[in-house]
C-alpha cells in the first residue's frame, strides 16, 4: 500500500518533484528554526506549541476519514485505476484489514512526508540556535501523537457516520462541545482537547514535570489506540446499490441560470447539480465554515481573551478569508472523474473557469457574512468598507492563482514541490504584506491604507493575467 | 471522399514508444476496424484522432479539421465511444443526453432524447444517476450519446462490450443502417465475429506498429477468417496449428 501511495503520487507530479516534496518541508522548518528567536518577541513558546499540535491535530483529522469510503470511493472515483483498498472483493481478505491497512499506511506515509523532514529542519537549525536535541526528539514524539490522536479520531467518527448517523451527530456534538468549551469558553485546558499538548508542556525545553508528562502521554496514546480500535471494530463498507429515483434537475437548473449564456450556462447548471446530488456542498460547508469560526474565535480570543495589542481587525481578518476559501476549489475538482468532457467540445480551460466561478457564488456570500460580523462585534465598522474590498480582491486573486498553478487536479498539484513552492511564494507573500498593513491602520492609517491599495491594485492585476494564462496553461492538457 | 487522414503518429510515455509511425486513412462510407492485442495502442490512436490527446509528432485531419490545432472543431462533428463507460456520476440519463444536446447546442432536444433513451431501452431508468447504474446501461448512455448529433463519423472503442447479446445485434443492425445512409465507422473491438461481419477495411496494430492494412476481403487468404488473419498478422498462430 505504501508504494501504491508513492507511485500515485509520483505519477502525476513525477518522482524528482515529488521527492523534493519533503526537502521543502525540511527547508521551511528549518528557516523556522533559524529565525524563531525574532518569533519569539512577538508569540510565545506555548503558543507556538499550541499552533504546532493544533494543526497537527487537525491535518490528523483531515486524513483519517477512511470510513467514509464506499462503493464510490472504492469503484468510481479513481476510474479506471484500481486501488489495494477493493482487495476484499476479489481476494480472501476481511475489509477491516484493508482499513487498518490504509490507517498504517497514511500514519508512515505522512509521517515520513511531513513530520520526519520538519523534525530534520529542526535538528539543523539546532548547532545555530542551540536547541537541545532531546527537546526536538520530544517535540517529534508529542506532534505525532497529535496527528495520530486527529486520525484516529476522524476514522472513528467517519466509521461512526457509516453505521448510524443520529449517532455521528451526537458523537461530533460532543467534540465540538469540548471545543466550544476550549476555544470559546476557555473553561478547558487545551491539554484536556489535545492530551499530547499536556505531555509537550511538561517536557523540555519547557519546565519539566516527568510525572505529569508520563501521564499526558498514557492517556494520548490510550486514547489513540482506543479509538483506532473502535474504529477498526466497527467498520463496515457500504456497498448497497441505491435504487433511488432522482427527478431531472438539469434542464431546471438549465432554465433558472439566466445571467450565463451558450456553454458556460450549460457547464455551471452542471456543477451545481454535482454539487447537490453528491452531498459535497454540506462537506465544503463545514470545510469553509469551521475555518472561518476557528479564524473568528482567534481574532475574538487574541483581541479580547489575550488583550493582546497586535491589531487583529476587520481587515485582516477579511483578508484571512480570502486565504481560507482556497480549500472550496479543491473540493470542487473532487466531486466526479471528468473524462466524459474529452468527448464532447469543452476544453480544460472552460471548466476551470467555470469551478472559479462556482466558487465564488459559493463562498463569497458567506465571507461577507463573516467579514460584516467581526467588523460588529470588534466595533469597527468604520473599517467595514475596506474590509469587504480586501476579502473580494484577496479571494479572486487566490482562487485565480490557485486554479491557474492546478488546474483540475488540486491536491495532487500541491504536492508537487515546483507548484507548492509557487503557491507558497504566491499566497504568503501577500498575506504577509496585508497582515502587517493591516496591524498599521489604527496607528498610521493613511500609510496603511495607500500600502494596502497598492497591494490590492497588485492582486487585481495578477488575477487579471493569471486567469487570462489559464488558457495557455492548461488548453492542452487531457481531461483524465 | 477522405475523412480520416493520420500520417506518421508517433505517441511516447515518458520514454516509452506506444504509437509508432502509424499511418492511417479512412474514406467516406468505410466501416473501418482497427485491431490489436492488449496493449497495442488502439485506444491511445483513438484519443489522439479525436483530439483527446497529442500526438508526440505526426499529423491528423479529420473532416478536413486539423486535429492538433482544433481539437474542440474535431469534436463538434464526431462522436466518441471510449473504451471505459464513463458518464457522470450524478446526472442521472436523461441528464447526461440534455447535458451533450445543449453543449452541442442541438435543435428539438427532448424529442432526440425520448428517441434515443426509447432505443436503448432505458425509458423506464431516465431518473436513475448514471452511478447507480449497471455497465450495461453506462454504456447505452454512452453510445446514446454519441449517436445523439448524428456524426458524420464515428469513433467507436470496444462499443460492444458490457452489451447483452440483443443490444450488440440492435447495436450492429444500427451501425449497419448508419453506414448505408453515407456515414462512417472507425472501430476498435476485440469481438472479432462481430467486427467481420461489419467491417469492410481493418489494420492490425501490433506494438506501437500498423502490421497489416487494407480491404479485409483481400487481406483474407483462402479459407482463413479474421481471427486467424488477426493472429497471423501478430505473429501468433493457434496452438492447433503449431
Amino acid at each position: 500500500m505504501l508504494k501504491e501511495e508513492y507511485r500515485t503520487h509520483t505519477s502525476y507530479s513525477g518522482k524528482s518533484r515529488f521527492m523534493t516534496f519533503p526537502l521543502f518541508v525540511f527547508i521551511l522548518s528549518l528557516g523556522s528554526g533559524l529565525t524563531i528567536n525574532k518569533m519569539l518577541e512577538t508569540v510565545s513558546l506555548e503558543q507556538f506549541a499550541l499552533f504546532a499540535h493544533t494543526s497537527a491535530f487537525m491535518y490528523g483529522v483531515s486524513v483519517g476519514a477512511f470510513g467514509l469510503m464506499g462503493r464510490e470511493y472504492l469503484e468510481r472515483r479513481y476510474g479506471r485505476s484500481n486501488y489495494l483498498v477493493a482487495m476484499p472483493y476479489l481476494l480472501p481478505l476481511s475489509f477491516k484489514t484493508t482499513f487498518l491497512g490504509i490507517y498504517l499506511r497514511d500514519a508512515l506515509f505522512y509521517v515520513v512526508l511531513l513530520l520526519v523532514p520538519a523534525t530534520l529542519g529542526l535538528v539543523a537549525a539546532a548547532p545555530f540556535m542551540g536547541f537541545a536535541l532531546m527537546s526536538i526528539g520530544l517535540f517529534f514524539a508529542a506532534i505525532l501523537i497529535s496527528f495520530m490522536f486527529g486520525m484516529s479520531l476522524s476514522f472513528l467518527a467517519s466509521v461512526i457516520y457509516i453505521r448510524n448517523v443520529p449517532a455521528f451527530v451526537v458523537f461530533t456534538a460532543a467534540i465540538a462541545v469540548v471545543f466550544v468549551l476550549f476555544g470559546v469558553l476557555g473553561v478547558v485546558d487545551p491539554e484536556l482537547v489535545i492530551p499530547s499538548l499536556g505531555f509537550q508542556m511538561n517536557v523540555r525545553p519547557f519546565p519539566v514535570h516527568a510525572i505529569v508528562a508520563l501521564e499526558f502521554m498514557a492517556v494520548s496514546a490510550l486514547a489513540t489506540f482506543v479509538m483506532t480500535a473502535l474504529a477498526y471494530a466497527l467498520i463496515k463498507i457500504r456497498i448497497d446499490i441505491v435504487s433511488q429515483m432522482y427527478t431531472n434537475l438539469l434542464p431546471k437548473y438549465h432554465e433558472k441560470i439566466q445571467w450565463l449564456s451558450g456553454l458556460n450556462r450549460t457547464l455551471i447548471s452542471k456543477e451545481f447539480v454535482d454539487l447537490r446530488r453528491s452531498g459535497t456542498i454540506a462537506k465544503m460547508f463545514f470545510s469553509f465554515v469551521l475555518p472561518m469560526l476557528f479564524l473568528s474565535f482567534t481574532v475574538w480570543f487574541v483581541n479580547y481573551g489575550l488583550a493582546m495589542p497586535v491589531g487583529f481587525n476587520a481587515v485582516f481578518y477579511a483578508a484571512m478569508t480570502g486565504f481560507v476559501g482556497v480549500l472550496m476549489y479543491s473540493w470542487l475538482n473532487n466531486i466526479d472523474l471528468s473524462e466524459y468532457y474529452s468527448l464532447i467540445p469543452v476544453s480544460v480551460p472552460q471548466l476551470v473557469k467555470i469551478r472559479i466561478i462556482v466558487f465564488l457564488f459559493l463562498t463569497l456570500g458567506i465571507s461577507a457574512f463573516f467579514v460584516v460580523a467581526i467588523s460588529v462585534l470588534n466595533g469597527e465598522t468604520e473599517l467595514l468598507w475596506l474590509a469587504l474590498v480586501v476579502m473580494l480582491v484577496t479571494s479572486l486573486y487566490m482562487v485565480v492563482m490557485t486554479a491557474y498553478l492546478t488546474g483540475l487536479k488540486t491536491n495532487t498539484f500541491l504536492f508537487d514541490t515546483s507548484v507548492l513552492a509557487k503557491f507558497s511564494v504566491l499566497s504568503f507573500l501577500p498575506d504577509l504584506c496585508l497582515t502587517i498593513l493591516s496591524f498599521s491602520l489604527l496607528s498610521n492609517w493613511v500609510v496603511a491604507f495607500l500600502g494596502i491599495s497598492l497591494v490590492l491594485c497588485s492582486l487585481a492585476v495578477t488575477t487579471v493575467i493569471l486567469y487570462r494564462g489559464i488558457d495557455k496553461k492548461w488548453s492542452r492538457t487531457p481531461f483524465y | 471522399m477522405r475523412v480520416l487522414d493520420a500520417k506518421d503518429i508517433v505517441k511516447e510515455f515518458g520514454g516509452v514508444k506506444a504509437l509508432d509511425r502509424v499511418t492511417i486513412s479512412v474514406e467516406k462510407g468505410d466501416f473501418y476496424g482497427f485491431f490489436g492485442p492488449n496493449g497495442a495502442g488502439k485506444s491511445t490512436l483513438i484519443r489522439i484522432l479525436t483530439g483527446q490527446l497529442e500526438p508526440t509528432s505526426g499529423y491528423v485531419n479529420v473532416l478536413g479539421v486539423d486535429v492538433i490545432k482544433e481539437p474542440l472543431k474535431v469534436k463538434e462533428l464526431i462522436g466518441i465511444v471510449p473504451e471505459v463507460e464513463s458518464p457522470p456520476s450524478y446526472l442521472t440519463g436523461y441528464e447526461y443526453l440534455y447535458f451533450v444536446g445543449k453543449v452541442r447546442k442541438l435543435d428539438n432536444l427532448e424529442d432526440k432524447i425520448e428517441k434515443w433513451l426509447s432505443f436503448f431501452d432505458l425509458d423506464a431508468k431516465k431518473g436513475t444517476i448514471c452511478k447507480d447504474m449497471s455497465k450495461g446501461m453506462r454504456q447505452k448512455i454512452m453510445l446514446a450519446s454519441a449517436f445523439i448529433h448524428e456524426p458524420a463519423l464515428l469513433f467507436l472503442d470496444e462499443p460492444f462490450i458490457n452489451l447483452d447479446p440483443i443490444y450488440q445485434r440492435i447495436l450492429r443492425d444500427y451501425l449497419e443502417e448508419y453506414i448505408a445512409k453515407g456515414g462512417t465507422v472507425f472501430m476498435a473491438s476485440h469481438i472479432l465475429e462481430i467486427a467481420e461481419k461489419l467491417c469492410d477495411r481493418l489494420s492490425i496494430v501490433h506494438l506501437g506498429k500498423v502490421v497489416a492494412e487494407g480491404r479485409i476481403d483481400e487481406m483474407l487468404r483462402s479459407g482463413e477468417n479474421l481471427e486467424r488473419l488477426f493472429l497471423r498478422s501478430v505473429g501468433v498462430m493457434p496452438s492447433k496449428e503449431v
